[in-house]
């Protein structure tokens, strides 16, 4: 097997990039693809518990590096969904225990077995950013609607771009289309015209996430999320599927009744 | 507030949006973030740009504006100079009388 690596980066911290990964992974991994998730974000171990994973987490990334334990050996299979794996953060070391060599070296064991190797990236542009992109394909930048986390997302991509890292793709979660509507929040074209990289999915600031990892189930798993269909229609074009964008009209009354009815069905 | 509401009511829009703010300062910000040159190298390219064009044409340099735009994640130098008088008239006179 041959894999894509990909990390996923946004510059500022709080932008959904955890959440991001969790949904991607998920559902690529629903759709059938055997896929690894990496917790590159060390010191500081929150996909495990965003996954609903963090109660079987017996070796972590840095006792597979180290080898202290076989690379199988650390990875947690997920239950839910068969062909999805977690390889878990350590908690215990800082983001300078490891070197982007032996980061490279893990990517590439992880690509030989599985089609997809996801890379959950600290936030920041310093040591850990540096190690989450070295072993990398491709990278998602994760942005929300406003001025600080665009900012940094333009930062990133002349970063990666430096790194060699070209054409990121790009996912602006939380918008909201009532200030969409009002005028309050930059919109989709807005970004796009300001970043000037190519688009791969938009999501709704939507509570049915925060709910999901309060239980420690991503949303794709619930048929009624609507930022849980927003990451299953990216996962379809990192597939290579053309699917539409979601929606982010505000919703009407009656298209509140419709989508209640098409939830329940 | 009344005014507020009623201006409100009657659907009047002269209140800037704030997206429009926010997406005219992050362009601003991000092309001088991409290009990374200091204030004051942009002010020494200002007045050097200043000094070539005076040596052809007889320019308002007060008046003069020079800023970066970016585009598609390109950047551009937008320079507006105002030019007084062509110095042409005065080049080839001399020219001329240097001949003669």
């Amino acid at each position: 097997m041959n894999g894509k690596v990909m990390v996923v980066t946004s510059g500022k911290g709080g932008v959904g990039k955890t959440t991001a990964v969790a949904n991607i992974g998920c559902a690529l991994a629903r759709r059938g693809k055997k896929v690894a998730l990496v917790d590159a974000d060390i010191g500081l171990r929150n996909l495990d518990i965003v996954l609903g994973l963090e109660n079987r987490i017996v070796f972590d990334i840095i006792h597979a590096m180290e080898g202290r334990c076989r690379l199988r050996q650390a990875l947690i299979k997920d239950k839910r969904v068969q062909t999805l794996y977690l390889l878990p953060a350590a908690q215990s070391k800082d983001k300078e225990a490891i070197q982007p060599e032996q980061m490279k070296q893990l990517t590439g064991e992880l690509r030989d077995q599985f089609d997809y190797v996801i890379l959950d990236c600290p936030a920041g542009i310093e040591r850990g950013f540096k190690n989450a992109i070295v072993g990398a394909d491709d990278a998602i930048i994760i942005t929300t609607p406003e001025v600080s986390a665009v900012r940094d997302a333009d930062r990133i991509v002349g970063l990666l771009e430096a790194e060699g890292i070209e054409k990121p793709k790009l996912v602006i979660n939380r918008i909201r289309p009532d200030m969409v509507k009002r005028g309050d929040m930059l919109d989709i074209d807005d970004v796009l015209d300001i970043l000037a990289i190519d688009l791969l999915g938009v999501v709704p600031d939507d509570e049915s996430v925060i709910t999901s990892t309060n239980k420690g189930e991503p949303a794709v798993l619930d048929g009624a999320s609507r930022a849980g269909e927003a990451f299953r229609r990216i996962a379809a074009r990192l597939e290579g599927e053309d699917v539409p964008f979601l929606s982010m009209e505000a919703p009407t009354f009656w298209g509140r009744i419709k989508r209640f009815l098409g939830a329940a069905r | 507030m009344v005014f507020d509401f009623v201006s409100w009511f009657l659907g009047r829009r002269d209140k800037p949006r704030s997206k429009d703010l926010a997406k005219e300062r992050l362009k601003v910000v991000l092309t001088h973030d991409r290009v990374d040159i200091s204030p004051q190298m942009f002010e020494k390219l200002r007045r050097d740009l200043a000094i070539a064009c005076a040596k052809y044409v007889e320019i308002d340099e007060a008046a003069m504006s020079v800023r970066l735009d970016s585009q598609d994640r390109r950047l551009a130098l937008i320079a507006s100079v105002p030019v007084l008088g062509t110095k042409a008239t005065a080049y080839s006179s001399k020219r001329r009388g240097k001949m003669g």
